[in-house]
């Protein structure tokens, strides 16, 4: 029996006669309308690993209202007619990084993103974890390019000057599995050339960390994991490629192309026709929809969904470093379902989980989820509270059926290159994603120009000051040659106006209140903006602002609707 | 190198109970110090331009900015040093003072010192999320503070058509400012059962202006992408959940919070100072000292006030204990004051200290029900030292208690208990 008839066999079995299935180049498109978005995800999971490159998964829900893609609410022709070497479609940590190794080369590179600022999506939404690489499975794309990733980060962070330690990962146990397990876990972090693993016991665990509920026995502990903010990471690779000649545009979307044979001539954006030598699909949960306007659709996106909670920093104190706590009942290959992390700024963060939903851009939050979280890992530290709880929001997987990055230069499309279906652990391996798109990008390239190194390329970023950080002597020089870094305007994160200037100064300057937010923090303490907000919308008005445009993250989201009478 | 500053007594905090800190620390022959992070003094009195402060203090009502005024007044007059837009980033205890890390323009970071230091930060308000509510997170969701600020300082509003979720006395008084502005309120809603801001403020911020109170009702899902479109909201039970099937969707462009307050005591806890759970504040004793020997605490720091009248007053014995502090303050030696905990939702101060010489004892409380007909003691040894009697005491309402002259000498007792005698519980 083919492969085909053996998948169509066992849907007609758990789906009737609701789904065909048939063969598209080498991949397996489904088609079809079912009754839940579970039976989709169920479908799709079952089509996948069979032998074929992809599952394109076209089957709908009977009643279920198609997603409204988030549009950027003007059109102008900022782009019209730019002829670019390399476009980046997508503006998250992987097309980020993207941009910044091309721009060692001399090349023109423009990075599009339909959001108004980058980061928007899953890049601002997870919890900061730079993954070891022992999860994935050996032999994977994300296995290789995690272990690299996590190690080139040592070095990006300190040349683009972003916060990164290693706390060390510490995946907990409270029964004695993990002893047998261990075994099999060395194996791996062998095959996935994972350093320096090792069981710690009840004793040292506690001297480590004394916070951890008494009945946690031990853990296994990886010394190369690490946190870092995503978003911040994210904008200091923008901000060095733009320091490098690259160019960001944002507020852009992609809306066609234009093929001639096997090749795309042009891609049509509400700001214009961009005419680029080669496209580099980085766009996230919609990887998918810019791979089916290339004519080159061979996978699917199924947003996976996590959703997290941030504690407040003084709990910080508590913890030291990244704990997670299998449930050996119910562990999935998709995710490892969250745990708890010191972040890089020092809140504790809770999560994430996972779960699908039909939606990309569905960053909704839900009573039962948040509660479930806080039941399973606030009972690991027992001093956490659900009172400690500042924020909560959620992240969206770019998750495609076969679970694995899609890191190749298109098969069907010339001038096409896909980083796409980046889920967990897709920041940890950034770095490495990004070297690996500057090879093939430069193979694409050889046979059309020569590509020379660009001279005077810089690859150290100057990042704004964080004058809390510092101490007296250089805080006071700061504040001396500019008075504005003396003024604390949000209390909790001790942010001054100096800062909140160079958000809105930036070589991507922060046009919205969450823009500089993601630069400088200012909001995102414990009063969560309540006592900044005003100040905020003060100090843009200062710096040029209409007051009445202020919004909180672009289009329609404006913070201030009238004037007050008299 | 500059030579670091030294002062007997630094008040932090530049609003009502700051302000009274600062005077009478300086008239008690304190050499103080008053920090305030902001431009101007005052604190949230600044945008709270409705009228009602001031009752008890001035026998009249006045604005925030004109009780403020009157204090702010008295501090320039006497010349009380005084620094602004300056914020303390850190305090350290060293020996027998305390360093305080200032940053501002003019200075930088730099140190100064004291014996002595007055916590009068204030409070924030509760957050949307610390309430758990779910949904997406569009613009014009603000705390009624932060609206506040917007409508009256800045002068826009921040919503044309809002739900107030929380009956918390700055979301009533917000209402009642938005529906003046034009603004359309379309009701409050509140989880408990009962309200949570004082009678007066119902009555003259919703029910002179026919809008709705939704008692037993929460928010429980907000709707919108880019700026607020409609909330759900649901009738809850009796622990607060919402109830399956009660679901209702309310168009609207913002949603005001008022849902609680935190007291702030960041610095206080850096320094190692308890926090009763129950008040939010430190545990202090009659003199509004902390645990920590010369750390004293006042105003809505110390727990959330519903009168500026007591903010300023709970300022006022700090202050002049921390002067007292610096000169001769005996050493504490505290029992805690006892109370029945089903009837309290909170008693300040928490401990009395035995060696005080002092003889005046106030006290602040709130009930944890409402209840009616009831009889509050004081017993000192066993012996009652003063009673009351209160026709409805209810939880949004803070009373005071003030035992001037005792019948026996306080200091040197052993045990000192507050009770709550007969008076049925009742729903409103």
């Amino acid at each position: 029996m083919s492969k085909l008839s053996r998948i169509k066999k066992k849907m007609t079995r758990l789906f009737g006669t609701a789904i065909e299935c048939r063969e598209w180049r080498s991949s397996i498109v489904l088609e079809g309308i079912v009754n839940s978005w579970e039976q989709v995800v169920a479908a799709g999971n079952l089509a996948a690993g069979k032998g074929y490159k992809g599952v394109v998964n076209r089957i709908e829900v009977k009643g279920l209202p198609t997603e409204r893609i988030r549009k950027p609410d003007w059109r102008d022709h900022h782009l019209n007619q730019r002829r670019v070497d390399v476009l980046v479609i997508g503006g998250g940590i992987i097309g980020s990084a993207i941009i910044r190794e091309l721009a060692k080369w001399e090349l023109s590179v423009l990075l599009v993103d339909k959001e108004g600022d980058l980061a928007m999506h899953t890049s601002s939404r997870n919890d900061g974890m730079i993954h070891p690489g022992l999860l994935p499975k050996p032999g994977s794309r994300k296995a290789y390019f995690n272990v690299r990733g996590n190690e080139l980060y040592s070095r990006v962070t300190k040349e683009l000057n972003v916060d990164f330690t290693r706390p060390g990962s510490f995946i907990l146990y409270d029964q004695w599995a993990m002893k047998l397990l261990y075994p099999l876990i060395k194996l791996r972090a062998r095959r996935n050339k994972v350093k320096d693993l090792r069981l710690i016991g009840r004793d040292e665990l506690q001297q480590l960390e004394p916070g951890l509920a008494p009945e946690i026995r031990g853990a296994l502990y990886i010394p190369s994991a690490g946190v870092l903010s995503p978003y911040k990471m994210t904008i200091a690779y923008a901000e060095n490629a733009v320091a490098n000649g690259a160019e960001v545009s944002l507020n852009t979307m992609v809306e066609a192309m234009e093929k001639k044979g096997d090749e795309i001539t042009a891609v049509k954006t509400n700001r214009g026709k961009v005419f680029p030598r080669i496209i580099i699909n980085a766009a996230g949960v919609f990887s998918d929809v810019i791979a089916d306007l290339a004519g080159d659709q061979f996978f699917t996106i199924h947003p996976r969904k996590g959703e997290i909670i941030l504690l407040d920093r003084k709990k910080g104190e508590l913890i030291k470093a990244i704990y997670s706590r299998p449930e050996f009942n119910r562990i999935k290959g998709s995710s490892k379902g969250g745990g708890i992390i010191k972040t890089i700024e020092g809140n504790v963060l809770i999560g994430p989980d996972a779960y699908e939903q039909p939606y990309r851009e569905d960053f909704t939050t839900n009573r039962e989820n948040i509660l479930a979280l806080l039941e399973r890992f606030l009972p690991i530290f027992p001093e956490l509270s659900a009172k400690d709880v500042i924020t909560y929001f959620s992240g969206i997987r770019a998750a495609t059926y076969e679970e694995d990055f899609i890191i190749e230069k298109s098969e069907y499309v010339q001038n096409l290159i896909h980083a796409a279906g980046i889920q967990s652990p897709g920041l940890a391996s950034a770095p490495a994603i990004a070297e690996e798109i500057e090879k093939l990008t430069l193979e694409l390239l050889s046979g059309q120009k020569r590509v020379k190194a660009r001279v005077g390329w810089n690859p150290v970023r100057k990042a704004i000051p964080e004058l809390s950080k510092m101490g007296a002597r250089s805080r006071g020089e700061l504040i001396r040659k500019k008075p504005a870094y003396g003024e604390i305007v949000c209390r909790c994160e001790e942010i001054s106006r100096g800062e909140v200037i160079d958000a809105l100064q930036s070589p991507i300057p922060a046009t919205t209140l969450d823009a500089i937010k993601r630069r400088v923090r200012a909001g995102m303490g414990r009063c969560q903006g309540e006592f900044c907000t005003p100040l905020l919308i003060k100090i843009m008005e200062e710096e040029g602002f209409d007051i009445m445009e202020i919004t909180k993250k672009g289009n329609n989201s404006y913070l201030l609707l009238e004037e007050t009478k008299g | 190198m500059r030579a670091i500053k030294a002062y007997d007594t630094i008040v932090i905090g530049g609003g009502p109970a700051g302000l009274a800190a600062a005077l009478s620390a300086f008239e008690a022959g304190a050499e103080t110090l008053m920090i305030e992070r902001e431009k101007r003094l005052g604190g949230i009195l600044k945008q709270c331009i409705h009228d009602g402060f001031g009752i008890i203090r001035f026998n009249q009502a006045l604005t925030g900015p004109e009780y403020a005024g009157w204090y702010i007044e008295m501090v320039k007059k006497r010349g009380i040093p005084l620094l602004t837009k300056t914020f303390v980033t850190e305090i350290e205890q060293r020996g027998d003072g305390f360093r305080l890390s200032l940053v501002n323009s003019s200075e930088g970071l730099y140190q100064v010192i004291s014996k002595s230091i007055v916590l009068a930060n204030g409070c924030r308000e509760r957050t949307a999320r610390q309430i758990f509510i779910h949904g997406s997170r569009p613009a014009g969701v603000y705390t009624a503070g932060t609206a506040q600020y917007l409508v009256n300082i800045l002068g826009y509003l921040p919503t044309k058509r809002c739900v107030i979720l929380g009956s918390g006395d700055i979301g009533l008084i917000m209402a009642r400012r938005l529906t003046l502005e034009g603004a359309k309120v379309v009701g409050v809603y509140e989880a408990k059962a009962t309200p949570s801001g004082l009678e007066r403020n119902i009555v003259q911020c919703l029910d002179d202006y026919d809008i709705p109170l939704k008692l037993s009702h929460t928010i429980t899902r907000i709707i919108g992408e880019d700026r607020v479109e409609a909330v759900e909201v649901s009738r809850v039970d009796q622990t607060m959940s919402p109830l399956k099937g009660t679901e209702q969707v309310i168009e609207c462009d913002g949603v005001i919070l008022s849902v609680g307050l935190i007291p702030e005591n960041e610095l206080a806890e850096s320094l190692g100072v308890r926090i009763d759970p129950r008040s939010g504040g430190p545990y202090v004793d009659q003199s509004f000292m902390t645990g920590i020997p010369g750390v004293f605490s006042c105003g809505n720091a110390l727990t959330v006030s519903d009168l500026v009248d007591y903010v300023s007053e709970t300022g006022k014995y700090a202050g002049a204990s921390a002067a007292s502090f610096v000169k001769d303050l005996p050493a504490q030696e505290l029992i805690p004051i006892e109370k029945n905990e089903a009837d309290f939702l909170y008693l300040i101060p928490q401990c009395f200290n035995i060696n005080a010489v002092e003889q005046r004892l106030i006290l602040y409380f709130r009930s944890r029900e409402n209840r009616e007909n009831v009889q509050v003691k004081v017993l000192a040894d066993h012996q009652v030292i003063y009673q009351q009697r209160y026709q409805k005491l209810i939880p949004p309402e803070m009373k005071r208690i003030e035992i001037d002259s005792c019948p026996k000498p306080l200091n040197g007792i052993r045990d000192l208990r507050v009770e709550m005698e007969e008076g049925a519980k009742c729903e409103s």
